[in-house]
């Protein structure tokens, strides 16, 4: 079965993270290495196990564009978000036995290293991917 | 021998092997599943049974007899299917497990590399169908180096070999007169292959399988094939140059270091010293196309004791040849800072000023990051605090925004030191 690991953030989250000189908590040098070896070893586990498929992460909220449709026609609106607005950020799909195993997977993020006010907000959600199992055996 | 041994001969045979069992037989899609249902033999049978004397020719000989299978299959198949076109079993001309000696190995070597590589296959079909027919990586493996989908890389390797079947190729050299024309091609692939090694997005370089080493491999076999030709030595050149410094490209928070700042400790020696003996003796050889300009521009970089020590005014003479041969936008963001290294920033930004106009890259991040660059070389400090903002606007990576701001913050900060 293939799992969805999902995480998000708000543009004020990419700031801090990016050390853009607006945002009051950036992240230091420090926060950063101990993120790049934590997902580093995260991701070579799940390499190593076989239980990866793909992992990407996805760049600031405020390089959004949204497409809608308004009477009719579709129409394109840049940066949809408020600052605050918390949206996706990244995804791991995994392949693994069940759906205990990928909430095993997940719950290793919690471990994750960063900044405590990130850590106190963060979270993950796990969805089972949608495919269709063969209804009978041979 | 050990198993990882017998991977690595494997590996090494799997295109000479398809190259072979083309050969003879023609049909490139099936005698590539032929190919793989005989290096799984071999990986079955060699550890338990011993090595075979001549493993080339016993691949050859176990695919080949793999192919016949397959080829009657599919014939049966399609008078099922009552088809008009069934297959022409063609006998082979020869025992196709002949040794048929070094020349012939490269020469089907590089057939099957002119033959991934075609034209009429997109650059995704030819980068995914090379490395795994040339390369003999699984589509496990180039799903995930290319993170994509295993389910994709299949379909995308499919559709290639029938649109070489469909297309009528022979497996062959490509005429004389083509013969140029499609070199390029195969060059252009493997660069891309090496490139991507480097493009990595934010928490997945360290799962990527090393691109960047898989097209260096098949660059030194592809400069096996055709060790006279000037371009092929200067790709190889150009890619063990630049693969030199990689282990200092990098911090150990992921932030990319610049060229100036890297530690020189780090760059590989060995690799630095085999780019240059190639492309010096490629050089005089002649014509002189951009692989080896920009292998020498990086020979240049990497002798440099110091970022100090860098012959800039040869390194802008090297890019204004280069340009003249590539209209590409990022060579002229190149030129323009190599010039400025050599003659200073107003030199540079002159050269900057005519690409403002250029669509294809002034809106670009690298664009106003190295306007920014110049501008505080030339003093100009609100000039290049405004261009540094105008590139972290657009720029969509985390590291690269994460540089951006550090120039931010650092002329921020100045420009109160002087308010003071």
């Amino acid at each position: 079965m293939k799992y969805m690991i999902l995480t998000f953030g708000s543009q004020q989250h990419y700031q801090e993270l990016a050390g853009l000189p607006t945002s009051e908590q950036p992240w230091t040098h420090d926060d950063w290495a101990a993120l790049a070896d934590f997902m580093g070893k995260f991701n070579q586990e799940l390499l190593d196990s076989g239980e990866l498929v793909e992992t990407r992460g996805l760049s600031a909220p405020v390089h959004t564009r949204r497409v809608q449709l308004q009477q009719g026609a579709p129409v394109i609106t840049d940066g949809p978000y408020a600052e605050a607005e918390e949206v996706l950020a990244g995804y791991w799909v995994i392949e693994c036995e069940n759906f205990d195993r990928a909430t095993e997977i997940a719950s290793r993020l919690a471990s994750c290293p960063g900044p405590e006010h990130v850590r106190a907000r963060a979270y993950a959600d796990v969805r089972p991917i949608d495919e269709r199992q063969p209804d009978f055996e041979g | 021998m050990t198993a990882t041994e017998i991977e690595d001969l494997l590996r090494r045979l799997t295109p000479q092997v398809l190259g072979a069992v083309v050969r003879h037989y023609g049909n490139f899609d099936l005698a590539e599943d032929a190919t793989q249902e005989a290096l799984v033999d071999a990986l079955v049978q060699w550890p338990r049974d011993g090595m075979p004397d001549n493993p080339r020719g016993w691949l050859v000989a176990v695919a080949s007899r793999r192919l016949t299978d397959l080829l009657r299959s599919e014939q049966a198949r399609r008078r099922r299917e009552e088809t008009v076109a069934g297959w022409a079993l063609t006998e082979p001309a020869a025992s196709a497990a002949d040794d048929p000696g070094a020349a012939a190995e490269a020469d089907d070597t590089l057939v099957l590399l002119f033959m991934c590589c075609h034209p009429s296959l997109s650059a995704a079909s030819q980068i995914a169908l090379t490395l795994r027919a040339v390369g003999g990586l699984s589509t496990a493996e180039i799903a995930r180096a290319l993170l994509g989908s295993e389910h994709t890389v299949t379909r995308r390797i499919t559709r290639a070999k029938q649109s070489v079947r469909d297309s009528g190729v022979p497996f062959a050299l490509p005429a004389a007169n083509a013969l140029a024309a499609r070199l390029e091609s195969v060059l252009r692939v493997l660069y891309l292959i090496f490139n991507e090694g480097y493009a990595s997005t934010s928490g997945t370089s360290l799962v990527r399988v090393d691109l960047a080493e898989e097209a260096i491999r098949l660059a030194r076999i592809l400069r096996d094939a055709l060790p006279d030709d000037s371009e092929v030595s200067g790709l190889l050149a150009l890619m063990l140059l630049v693969h030199a410094r990689h282990r200092a490209r990098t911090a150990n928070d992921g932030s990319l270091i610049p060229m100036a700042d890297q530690d020189r400790n780090l760059w590989d020696r060995r690799l630095i010293d085999e780019g240059v003996t190639l492309i010096s003796a490629a050089l005089p050889r002649g014509p002189t196309g951009p692989y080896q300009l920009q292998a020498a521009i990086s020979a240049l970089h990497d002798e440099a004791e110091s970022a100090d020590a860098t012959d800039w005014r040869q390194i802008a003479a090297l890019y204004g040849v280069l340009r003249g041969l590539d209209d590409s936008p990022i060579v002229a963001l190149n030129h323009a800072v190599a010039v400025s290294m050599a003659a200073g920033p107003q030199a540079g930004l002159v050269l900057l000023k005519r690409l403002e106009a250029d669509s294809r890259v002034n809106a670009d991040r690298r664009f106003h990051a190295v306007r920014g660059h110049l501008l505080e070389m030339a003093g100009d400090r609100p000039a290049a605090l405004e261009a540094y903002r105008a590139a972290s606007q657009v720029a969509t990576n985390l590291q690269q925004q994460r540089y951006l701001s550090q120039q931010i913050a650092r002329l921020s900060s100045w420009g109160s030191e002087d308010t003071d």
